[in-house]
């Protein structure tokens, strides 16, 4: 198994893109966005690691990563944005294992499922018997574009531990129609509000990028698809 | 020191006696030990059952026999040995007196806090009572039946109106569903009938209490509901059983079927015997109750408080086939010294404009482990279907553990579903808090544990929610920290 390992008081910060091909510019690619995440994350006292997962159109796969706390204070944030249309399949499985005490995590996860695609998303906590002051998050989000999209979320908490704050979410839910009414009478047309929407949608995690041509990268790319993907199915349906 | 102080206010909080653990000495009638055609054979007869029942449980059996006890949940079940079980355990008419109730029996509910005399005390409920494999008595039957309302034992519900049940039965549940509802099918021996017809509301709560007796025995009882158009009932049931050093398997049935626009309430306050502070013993509860939503409009709503057990496994759900049917699932679990629970429900949206509701409190005390497991699922079909889930959990001490495994599943578009959920303990300020204001540590946690549950306490009905909350201040007797 690859394991990666974030040293005593360490920084790791990992940007991932899937599916972008060969749109992707040479420095970015140099920069190691298109690396495969390592099976295994290991942090160890007071390392930090920020992980962030982009899935573009166009991928199908499982994308997989167990990080374990393996010393005190270390911190993680670990985010992910994945769009899926056509017939796409994806699974991301995320597991934090905190085994020792005093650790941070902090995941979120947004989706936008369209066409025939179906994503799954597994995430798992785990906080060991020792692993007191504990806190750990996970939420994840997802939009169903299309009648015949699917998306399953099992997010799951295992605890064993009782001086610890953990918390999970998750919701499927669709672009809301308030949202767009509220803007369509401001004069925004519904194709562009609905893009607005999805932007916004994401940017929790595209905020994680620093600014610089990297960033200005995804976001055309990610505006690009979520239009093609509006155009497809007008009405902001997406077949 | 503050910190060791407070383990120990906790842990006596959580130490206390099962206060329902007695044994009845009646005269019991046994069949054999054991599992096979000819022990189903037996059953039946004793029970003066048609061929088409017969049939039904001999064809649970054989796919019984092929099927595997499941082991996905977050449990550890030991190996049960299912030929070393007597299926049938009934007490003996006494042969001075064979139309009355045994006094003894009478005493044993009275005991329990369920009388079987149709007094003032619980003047609103009317109780059917289950003494291991039968049915003791069913009381306010006729008052009942003045409004066309059939309340009584599942037997005689098969002599007295086989169409009925005969239409209804195991269409919820069919007999190969699981494991559990496969064996309890082949062997099941008493249970509730209820039959509420078109445009009744029932005027009373109507109410099943299961005890288990004898030694060696298990309990498998099957409950029948059905609310024909328009109609309602509030439905509750309540279990006990001795303390024992065995554990002891009680494997039910419920199923309920809704018509259109007919509203089901159905409320459980579960108090098999635990175990001791050992983990010695206990009922092992592996349940399967569903409801059908199938005309529109219909509403289940399940609440429960659990409290005891050595092992719970239940999951209470509801598919909501009908349009604009809906579905609420309430639910408290408490798990203390070695007990362990996988509880939780499952939502299944089939039609449109379907709704949903979860709302799970589970507390975790001493060794236990306490898991919520849920299934959301949305079919294609269901348009505008909307769940929102949320499960708390509490842990009291450091040696307990508290699990969410929420499964979401959405093929609609237009269909929302929402989830959340948040683990946590007792914090000190808030028991500081307390303190401060003169309220002894052990007062302070039950308040907080019920202002925890209050949500879900609150629907129960209200003869059973000063009882629910009384439990719950006992199970945790003994646990703080």
């Amino acid at each position: 198994m690859e394991v990666l390992t974030v040293n005593r008081g360490c920084v790791l910060k990992r940007i991932l893109v899937y599916g972008a091909g060969n749109n992707i510019p040479d420095d970015l690619k140099n920069a190691g966005w298109l690396d495969v995440l390592p099976e295994k994350l290991v942090l160890e006292e007071d390392s930090h690691a920020e992980i962030s997962i982009f899935v573009l159109p166009g991928f199908s796969g499982n994308i997989r990563l167990t990080a374990e706390f393996a010393g005190e204070r270390a911190d993680l944030k670990l985010c992910g944005a994945y769009i899926c249309t056509g017939e796409d399949r994806l699974s991301l499985d995320m597991e934090v294992r905190h085994e020792v005490p005093g650790c941070h995590s902090d995941q979120i996860f947004k989706g936008l499922a369209a066409g025939h695609s179906r994503a799954d998303f597994f995430g798992r906590i785990i906080v060991a018997e020792n692993a007191f002051k504990t806190e750990a998050y996970q939420a994840n989000h997802n939009l169903l574009l299309s009648d015949t999209a699917k998306v399953d979320t099992k997010p799951q908490l295992e605890i064993y531990a009782d001086d610890v704050k953990c918390s999970h979410g998750a919701t499927i839910g669709r672009l809301d129609e308030e949202e767009q009414f509220y803007m369509r009478s401001r004069g925004i047309p519904l194709d562009e509000a609905a893009l607005l929407q999805i932007m916004s949608f994401v940017s929790p995690v595209i905020g994680t990028v620093p600014d610089g041509p990297g960033k200005d990268f995804l976001v055309s790319e990610i505006e690009q698809m979520s239009r093609n993907l509006l155009n497809a199915g007008k009405t902001g349906q997406v077949d | 020191m503050v910190m060791l102080e407070e383990n120990n206010i906790l842990e006596e909080f959580t130490d206390r006696e099962y206060e329902h653990g007695f044994v009845t000495d009646v005269q019991q009638e046994f069949i054999p030990k054991g599992l096979n055609e000819d022990i189903i054979r037996l059953i039946s007869s004793k029970k003066n059952e048609p061929g088409w029942l017969l049939d039904f449980r001999l064809d649970a059996f054989r796919k019984w026999q092929k099927m595997k006890m499941p082991r996905w949940a977050h449990l550890e079940i030991p190996d049960i040995d299912y030929q070393d079980i007597i299926y049938y355990a009934a007490p003996k008419a006494r042969e001075d007196r064979p139309k009355e109730i045994d006094p003894e029996l009478a005493e044993t509910f009275e005991k329990l806090g369920i009388p079987l005399h149709e007094r003032d005390v619980l003047a609103g409920v009317a109780v059917d009572a289950v003494f291991d494999s039968v049915s003791v008595t069913t009381t306010f039957r006729k008052a009942l039946s003045e409004k066309g309302i059939i309340f009584c034992s599942f037997s005689e519900a098969v002599k007295e109106h086989p169409d009925l049940v005969r239409k209804y039965l195991a269409t919820v549940v069919p007999s190969g569903d699981n494991f559990f509802s496969a064996l309890n099918s082949a062997v099941f021996s008493d249970g509730s009938f209820c039959y509420i017809p078109k445009g009744v509301r029932c005027p009373m709560e109507l109410s099943s209490y299961f005890r288990i007796n004898a030694k060696g025995t298990g309990q498998f009882e099957r409950t029948l509901i059905v609310a024909d158009e328009g109609s309602y009932v509030s439905y509750l049931e309540g279990c006990t059983a001795p303390m024992r050093d065995e554990n002891q398997l009680h494997a039910a049935v419920v199923e309920i079927v809704l018509e259109k626009d007919a509203e089901v309430k159905y409320s459980t306050v579960q108090n098999w015997y635990p175990g001791d502070a050992d983990g010695k013993g206990g009922i092992f509860n592996f349940v399967t109750k569903r409801g059908l939503c199938r005309g529109e409009g219909s509403h289940l709503s399940w609440t429960q408080v659990e409290t005891g057990s050595a092992i719970t496994w239940k999951y209470p759900s509801t598919i909501l086939k009908g349009d604009n049917s809906s579905s609420e699932f309430y639910s408290v679990a408490v798990t203390n010294n070695f007990q362990q629970a996988d509880t939780g429900t499952k939502m299944i949206h089939a039609g449109k404009n379907t709704r949903s509701r979860i709302i799970s409190k589970g507390i975790s005390a001493g060794r236990s482990q306490n898991s919520y497991r849920g299934l959301v699922k949305i079919l294609p079909g269901a348009d505008n279907a909307r769940n929102y889930s949320q499960c708390d959990s509490l842990l009291i001490g450091d040696k307990c553990g508290a699990h969410t495994f929420p499964y979401i599943e959405n093929a609609n578009r237009t269909a929302v579903v929402e989830h959340e959920a948040t683990t946590s303990k007792i914090s000190e300020d808030q028991l500081f808090y307390c303190n401060q204001r003169g309220i002894a540590p052990e007062e302070a946690v039950g308040l907080i544990v019920n202002g925890y549950a209050r949500e879900v306490l609150s629907k129960l009905p209200m003869e059973f929610a000063v009882e629910a909350q009384k439990l719950l201040q006992i199970s945790l007797e003994g646990s703080v920290g």
